[in-house]
């Protein structure tokens, strides 16, 4: 027997379609708020106040001429893209959006850790696609993915863990059902840290130096054109979607909250939506406001200030909740 | 600021009595003939009496059977020329760069255009002429026509040399985001720390120098014009003087107020381009939108002055070619005082945000004495604490009159250079509001004649950049016999080059666009 | 299928901007697209690093000896469907440096160009119409408007070709060595 509602919910919503639907949405979002805190318009032309630019922008990389430079690692060059993609979406299908997962049986204890660890994996293969290009520029692109990603990996682990120790488990869909408070005020310190290092692994201003023009060209991207270069866009763009989502079901509630009548899968998706596009653009703006950081800068500030602080806020968390929490709530 | 007591003649007279030939009044405060390499010891004594003597440009001249080479030396209270002369059928003279280092690339660019050789150079080779060029044809040899030159197919690639694996050697350029214009540096570096930067320039040489000499004076007035887009006034403002100079014209007060007007508004729409271009090199984005959306109010203002956004045209021989209507002054006041209220704002964003000072303080340090011994101009100078300033130093036009304040910094890093740009930015907008408030009445353009008698003048004036200097030479007929073009980047590239040096390699955007510079400039 | 395919290249040109010998005017009046009065990103534009990204070559300035051969190798780097557009009268046609020793004259002696912004400079409000105009082009309007398409003339000033033009490279004497060897060069 197949199951159409499982095909449904993989393929349609809240998979893949709703996922990459969100993406295209959020890439809008965030050019939108650029803009205007530029002084600027942002994109208006395509569609309604610009909405369907960044569909626009995928259509247009998928039909033009793919080239691929002579001394590239072919495999590699060929595939790391589109597996760097694949497997962010299949990390973002493990979150409950409408209630619960894509795969409502898949969570499991732990697979937050898991999560975390494809989210490790899609970089590296990030850094894969720029060093198989044989390119200046992309090698010196994809060592700053690295180094950066290497780096603040730990922080991320640690923060992560701090809403899992409150909730007392690591499974993602028990931990975002169990904020009854959700856990941005019980751990405000926890949030703030990792809305930072978020930043840093998004590769955002003001750590985005992988990605800077005016140093390395186009950084990893540089020799990619035509459909491999939008599944790169695409990737980093899931990217953001996943990470802010996490924010979402660590900090926030996840997809919980009133529901006023009807269905409560429709009112979880919009909770979820709002609350995403809450966090897309306090990540945003933080992005606009600030200018962008050396590579020396930036690994100092993670091995000196943010480590240091992750770990302080977890032993601070750890000791909130053995003793205080129990007495308050 | 002239405020040494130094008499640099007496010097030389007393250094050199019977060897050399001093003429007053020409070419600056003085010109000094020497042959047989005596050019050096007029140097070395300049340089042991006088701490800030520096290369203004050296010019190269075909006379005939003869090349002549001109430097322009500028001291802390003078500016002199020492002419030698070399006979065309072996054009070797000695160099200078032991003495005042700064002079290689002026060297190298009058060995590459005029085929002189400069015995003791350290890195000869071609400078502003492409690979393909071929050997013994030097353009600026007046036997040499500019569409008889056959190229040569282009070299073969160089072989790759066997290198130490970490070291890498980047190429920044001919096309890249960072620049605005085709330049290559070949900057080697070991792992993220730059060991050594190679410049190639030439990519926008455009042959101007020759074709000035195939056009009239007032046709050359716009083809001078367009050798940068940005500070297009001042370079139309330099030629005129010079060319005033020949015909010792005097040009009226309202046109000297109004040259100035021009001028600044010229330095403001630049200035706020380079701050805004910083904002770009470092990732900031929002602060080059903010600055560009300041600037326009300015590009609004040239052209209601002139009629032209950016080329404003407005420079003749003998004045200028517009009035200043009474109507527009309001709009004007306006603007200015708009921009002015906005610099507050700037000035705390330089001061307190962290991630810029984090990315511009203690960049690219330029220190005073390598300051002095490269010869650099303009605010580049005046970040490292080197006060010199062509409107303070041999006020022109109206500048004498106009009271304003020299702006010098002396931690001599990147964040320096910006502030020193800032604050000019304000001192413009001062200048700009007394020459308005004192303008005089009177004509403001005097007819010149079309033939200028045969003669020479130099110029200097203060570009945004730096210092700007121009030499003609005329023989009597409408067509000039030589200009000469010295651009203020053309002096502070091997600046760079010494402060790249050492650095991360993510520093070599902001310490490059500090410098300001402009290669449509430097190759002419 | 074809439709979406224009719809998206017409709403999303990226550009690249390539400065082949110019005096820096155009330049900035480019950057200052980019700028919030004009603001060029409303229509899909971004200014892209890498050759390898861009659809539309904005080139300026007229071309010098060295950066023939550079222009050519950026051009070739480009993935189809690829534009040209020669931006101010320098790289129309050579401006004011035309016959000039190091100087090959306008763009369209070294790449094919697709449409011409004459200007000097040409102000960005002239730019933004000329690549609005060029992406109109290869979106043709709806069949009424057609015929008055014919009736252009009245602004003589620009002239734009609907298909991309086949590479008939006029080469003076000069400049056909330095192509030819350029054909095999690496990137």
């Amino acid at each position: 027997m197949i199951d159409f509602d499982l095909i449904f919910r993989i393929l349609v919503f809240p998979g893949f379609t709703f996922i990459l639907l969100l993406t295209l949405f959020c890439d809008w979002v965030e050019r939108k708020i650029e803009a205007r805190i530029q002084n600027r318009v942002g994109p208006m032309v395509a569609g309604p106040a610009g909405i369907l630019q960044p569909l626009a922008d995928f259509i247009k990389l998928l039909t033009k001429e793919d080239i691929e430079p002579r001394d590239a690692k072919k495999t590699v060059f060929k595939f790391a893209p589109l597996l760097a993609f694949t497997i962010m979406v299949f990390a973002t299908c493990f979150l409950p959006i409408d209630g619960s997962s894509v795969l409502s049986v898949s969570g499991f204890n732990g697979d937050l850790i898991v999560i975390l660890a494809f989210v490790t994996i899609a970089n590296f293969l990030l850094f894969l696609s720029g060093w198989a290009s044989c390119n200046p520029y992309g090698a010196i692109g994809s060592a700053r993915v690295l180094t950066q990603f290497l780096g603040y990996d730990i922080p991320l682990f640690l923060l992560a863990l701090t809403p899992a120790f409150i909730a007392g488990s690591l499974s993602i869909a028990v931990i975002a059902s169990s904020q009854v408070i959700p856990f941005i005020i019980l751990a405000p310190w926890a949030f703030v840290l990792f809305i930072i290092t978020m930043q840093a692994e998004l590769e955002k201003d003001p750590f985005d130096i992988p990605h800077a023009d005016s140093e390395v060209v186009g950084g990893l991207e540089t020799e990619y054109t035509g459909g491999k270069l939008a599944f790169l866009h695409l990737t980093r763009d899931v990217q953001i979607v996943f990470g802010s989502a996490l924010v979402v079901e660590l900090f926030l509630g996840g997809p919980y909250g009133p529901v006023l009548f009807g269905f409560s899968v429709f009112w979880y998706s919009l909770w979820f939506v709002l609350k995403l596009l809450a966090v897309v653009i306090i990540t945003e703006y933080i992005t606009t406001v600030f200018a962008r950081l050396r590579i020396d800068q930036v690994l100092s500030a993670n091995w000196k200030i943010i480590l240091p602080a992750a770990v302080l806020s977890l032993m601070l968390t750890v000791a909130l909740v053995t003793w205080i929490y129990p007495m308050v709530v | 600021m002239p405020n040494s007591n130094i008499d640099i003649i007496n010097v030389i007279e007393s250094k050199l009595k019977d060897k050399v030939q001093i003429q007053l009044g020409q070419l600056g405060k003085a010109a000094i003939v020497t042959n047989d390499g005596l050019h050096r010891d007029v140097l070395k004594a300049m340089v042991e009496a006088d701490e800030k003597t520096a290369v203004s440009a050296i010019t190269g001249l075909d006379l005939g059977a003869n090349l002549g080479v001109l430097y322009h030396i500028r001291t802390s209270n003078a500016f002199l020329t020492i002419r030698a002369e070399v006979p065309k059928d072996n054009p070797k003279i000695q160099t200078i760069t032991d003495i005042i280092p700064g002079a290689v690339f002026h060297e190298l660019e009058v060995a590459d255009l005029l085929g002189v050789v400069f015995e003791g150079h350290p890195s000869p080779g071609h400078f502003v002429l492409s690979e393909y060029w071929p050997q013994g044809v030097y353009p600026l040899r007046k036997d040499v026509k500019a569409n008889e030159i056959k190229l040569n197919p282009p070299p073969p690639e160089e072989a790759k040399q066997p290198e130490d694996e970490k070291v890498v050697k980047i190429i920044i350029g001919p096309q890249h985001p960072a620049l605005l214009e085709p330049e290559k540096f070949a900057v080697t570096v070991d792992g993220e720390t730059v060991t050594k930067v190679e410049p190639r320039i030439g990519y926008v040489h455009r042959g101007i120098e020759k074709a000035t000499e195939s056009r009239t004076y007032l046709q050359d007035v716009y083809l001078v014009e367009r050798i940068c887009g940005i500070c297009n006034s001042i370079h139309a403002c330099s030629f005129v003087e010079t060319v005033e100079k020949i015909l010792k014209t005097d040009v009226p007060p309202r046109a000297k107020y109004l040259r100035v007007v021009a001028l600044e508004l010229n330095r403001l729409h630049s200035h706020l381009l380079t701050l805004g271009h910083a904002g770009l090199e470092i990732g900031y984005e929002t602060l080059f939108q903010y600055f560009w959306r300041d600037r326009e109010p300015i590009m609004d203002l040239i052209e209601l002055t002139s009629g032209n956004r950016v080329y404003s045209s407005l420079m003749t021989v003998g004045g200028v070619r517009r009035d200043l209507k009474d109507s527009d002054i309001p709009k004007i006041k306006a603007t200015l005082e708009d921009l002015r209220n906005k610099l507050p704002f700037y000035r705390q964003v330089y001061e307190d945000e962290p991630s810029l000072k984090m990315r511009m303080r203690n960049v690219g340090i330029l220190k005073r004495e390598d300051a002095l011994k490269l010869c650099v101009v303009g605010p580049v100078a005046r970040g490292s604490g080197v006060d010199i300033d062509v409107r303070k130093d041999e006020p022109y036009e109206a500048y004498g009159e106009i009271p304003f304040k020299e702006i010098v910094y002396t931690a001599g890093d990147t964040w320096s250079r910006m502030n020193v740009r800032m604050d000019e930015v304000e001192e413009s907008i001062n200048i700009i509001e007394y020459a308005i408030d004192h303008l005089p009445t009177g004509p403001f353009r005097v007819k010149a004649p079309r033939v200028v008698p045969a003669g020479e003048a130099v110029n200097r004036v203060e570009a945004p950049r730096g210092e700007l200097f121009y030499y003609v030479k005329s023989n009597g007929t409408v067509f000039p016999d030589r200009v000469k073009v010295r651009t203020p980047t053309f002096a502070n590239i091997p600046a760079f080059l010494k402060t790249a040096i050492g650095e991360n390699i993510a520093d070599i955007p902001p310490n490059f666009v500090s410098l300001d510079p402009c290669f449509s400039c430097t190759d002419r | 299928m074809a439709n979406t395919v224009t719809w998206a290249r017409v709403k999303s040109p990226w550009v690249l901007h390539f400065n082949s010998g110019a005096c820096n005017g155009c330049d900035i009046e480019i950057v200052a697209l980019l700028t919030p009065k004009y603001d060029v990103e409303r229509f899909g534009v971004k200014l892209e690093p890498s050759p390898r990204h861009a659809d539309v070559l904005l080139t300026t300035g007229c071309v010098t000896q060295q950066c023939a051969e550079r222009l050519k190798r950026v051009y070739d780097q480009m993935p189809q469907p690829k534009f040209v557009v020669a931006i101010g009268a320098c790289a129309c046609s050579g401006g004011v440096f035309a016959g000039n020793y190091n100087v090959v004259g306008g763009v369209d002696k070294v790449i094919p160009v697709t449409a011409y912004i004459p200007g000097c400079p040409p102000r960005p409000e002239a730019i933004l119409d000329g690549v609005v105009k060029l992406l109109n082009a290869l979106n043709p309007p709806k069949p009424k408007k057609q015929p008055k398409q014919e009736k252009q003339p009245e602004l003589p000033k620009e002239e734009v070709k609907p298909t991309v033009a086949q590479p008939e490279v006029v080469a003076s004497q000069e400049v056909k060595p330095v192509i030819e060897e350029a054909k095999d060069a690496k990137q």
